[in-house]
């Protein structure tokens, strides 16, 4: 296997810059959940505090409080999964956001810290359409007024509301916004004083500046990956951080040989519908097994560098490229690189 | 830490079971095979470990295989479709049930709402995404069993959950769901990921092993 990843992380810094610049005066949270879509997390969440960002998502309690061991105590670390009680208490214990969507978790993180004697910093989830996460509309009033009486103990504070939306349809996206503006309302007539309002993530921060609010989850853009059916990363004034890379290991008959396979994380089913970068362009992936077959170039000679995907340099597409050749979207490509190809990183 | 906490996890986790590996490696060399394809250790033995799975073959005195030579393959040895009869698979995945609620007749799930309610029914969001392997193809498309029943996953799979329709069958949080399992027993099983994902059992397998929680189990 001779694969790895290249990840630059001064085009992070610069994607962050410009994400930040086009969600002003809003916050940016830095989603980094899956080692930073597999992209190595402390590296990303270093260069990240040193580009200037505050916030970091880090889905479950176990990524946050590595995330709060490598910025350490200044910066705001949100995560919204917490399976049982020993997860809020680490949450507590290491000063996260705890995202809470649900009336029995809010009965733990409640009991949890009156325990640890320390209350906790919830952002509260109004489920304004998507069903995953999330409190019901008819049972948010409640659910607020529960909250309000818990804050009042000093078991928890609520710092935010929050949901997350679909992407369906402008409109349907627009009745999600409708429910979490009420949602906002009614956390207010209970009482609460939430200071961090945040709805949209990487598509609608750039093209729906009425999602915005306070602050936006934006993963997927500051790694330079573009919505699948979405406008290209260089028209949204944004470049891939990572270039998936491996060499030449053989040239025999019309093709060469490559040392990297769908082991490593690269669906089989992309074999003999997609390209890769060469030397020489752009040459079509013929097979996917343990190794890759790829058309071959004038003089291909082992050693020479394939890319498999990245910013384009060698002809290659990006990740969304080959997420659509196979109806699926770029992060899947992202995170399914196996984590024992190793991160190469450049531009510190 | 960012080791796994105290169940029930945040993640899915990968259960590899050392004794189906040891019998599927024994069960071959009672068949007279007597090395095993060095492929099997790729990818940190497919995902189930490479330590474990090397001191399994020592122990039913495999060697390593000679070019010409009739090896144990990895369908066999880790129990995929496609390997000997009888081998069992040594990769078990489960995820735990984070919440339930109500799902109304016409509502949407998950991104780009691609399930909608034909009833009204109810929805268990559960651990585990397409980070950990659960390909996003398998919206839509696989079912997972809880408790007795077998229910499917409905909308997009989103990148470390997913969500199951469980209508009125008694799932709460913290239950265990069972991704994939014995398929020989009435378990989810590869096949329904093959089918739904055009993808192959040894890179399938793979992906879980290596992004799950893994944990080993006799």
């Amino acid at each position: 296997m001779t694969a790895r990843l290249h990840v630059d992380l001064g085009a992070l810094a610069r994607n962050i810059d410009r994400v930040r610049t086009v969600v002003a005066p809003a916050e940016l949270m830095l989603v980094v959940k899956d080692d930073a879509y597999g992209h190595g997390l402390a590296p990303v969440v270093t260069a990240a505090a040193r580009a200037g960002v505050r916030w970091f998502g880090a889905f479950d309690v176990h990524t946050g409080a590595a995330v709060r061991r490598t910025v350490g105590p200044d910066a705001r670390v949100f995560s919204w999964i917490a399976a049982s009680p020993d997860d809020i208490a680490v949450a507590v214990a290491e000063r996260l956001d705890l995202g809470i969507g649900d009336a029995a978790l809010l009965e733990e993180a409640a009991a949890v810290a009156r325990d640890a004697g320390r209350p906790a910093r919830v952002h509260l989830k109004i489920d304004s359409g998507l069903h995953r996460n999330g409190v019901r509309p008819e049972d948010w009033p409640a659910f607020a007024a529960r909250a309000a009486q818990l804050v009042a103990d000093a078991a928890i504070d609520v710092v935010g509301v929050w949901s997350h939306i679909a992407e369906a349809s402008d409109d349907e996206d627009d009745l999600a916004r409708a429910a979490y503006d009420l949602a906002v309302e009614q956390a207010r007539a209970a009482g609460l004083t939430p200071e961090v309002r945040h709805l949209a993530a990487s598509a609608a921060s750039f093209a729906r500046a009425e999602f915005r609010y306070d602050m936006v989850r934006v993963g997927a853009f500051c790694y330079g990956i573009r919505s699948a059916g979405g406008p290209a990363a260089a028209e949204l004034g944004l470049e891939p951080v990572a270039r998936l890379e491996a060499d030449v290991v053989a040239v025999d008959g019309d093709g060469v040989t490559v040392g990297m396979g769908a082991l490593e994380g690269l669906p089989s089913s992309l074999a003999g519908r997609a390209s890769v970068g060469t030397p020489a362009g752009p040459r079509r992936l013929l097979a996917l097994g343990e190794r890759m077959r790829v058309e071959g170039w004038a003089d291909a000679a082992p050693g020479d560098r394939v890319s498999v995907y990245g910013p384009g340099g060698d002809g290659e597409g990006t990740a969304t490229d080959l997420a659509e050749v196979i109806g699926t979207i770029g992060e899947e490509i992202a995170v399914r690189v196996s984590p024992l190809v190793p991160r190469v990183y450049a531009g510190e | 830490m960012g080791a796994p906490g105290p169940e029930p996890r945040s993640g899915p986790v990968a259960w590899i079971s050392r004794g189906a590996l040891a019998q599927n490696a024994r069960d071959a060399a009672g068949r007279g095979i007597r090395s095993f394809a060095p492929s099997v250790l790729q990818a940190d033995a497919w995902g189930h470990g490479e330590a474990l799975v090397r001191d399994v073959l020592a122990g039913a005195g495999l060697a390593p295989a000679e070019p010409d030579d009739r090896a144990l393959g990895g369908a066999t040895l880790f129990g995929l479709p496609g390997g000997a009869d009888g081998a069992r698979p040594a990769l078990r995945l489960t995820g735990t049930v984070l919440s339930v609620k109500a799902l109304r007749r016409g509502e949407g799930v998950s991104y780009g709402y691609a399930f909608r309610a034909e009833s009204d029914t109810r929805v268990a969001l559960v651990t585990g995404g397409y980070a950990q392997g659960i390909v996003r193809a398998l919206g839509n498309a696989a079912r997972v069993l809880v408790g007795e029943g077998r229910h499917p996953i409905v909308g997009r799979v989103a990148m470390d959950v997913c969500v199951v329709d469980v209508g009125d069958a008694a799932v709460g949080r913290g239950d265990a769901v069972v991704f994939l399992g014995d398929a020989a027993h009435g378990e989810p099983g590869l096949e329904e990921w093959m089918r739904a994902t055009n993808l192959t059992a040894a890179e399938l397998v793979t992906a879980v092993g290596l992004r799950a929680l893994r944990e080993v189990v006799a």
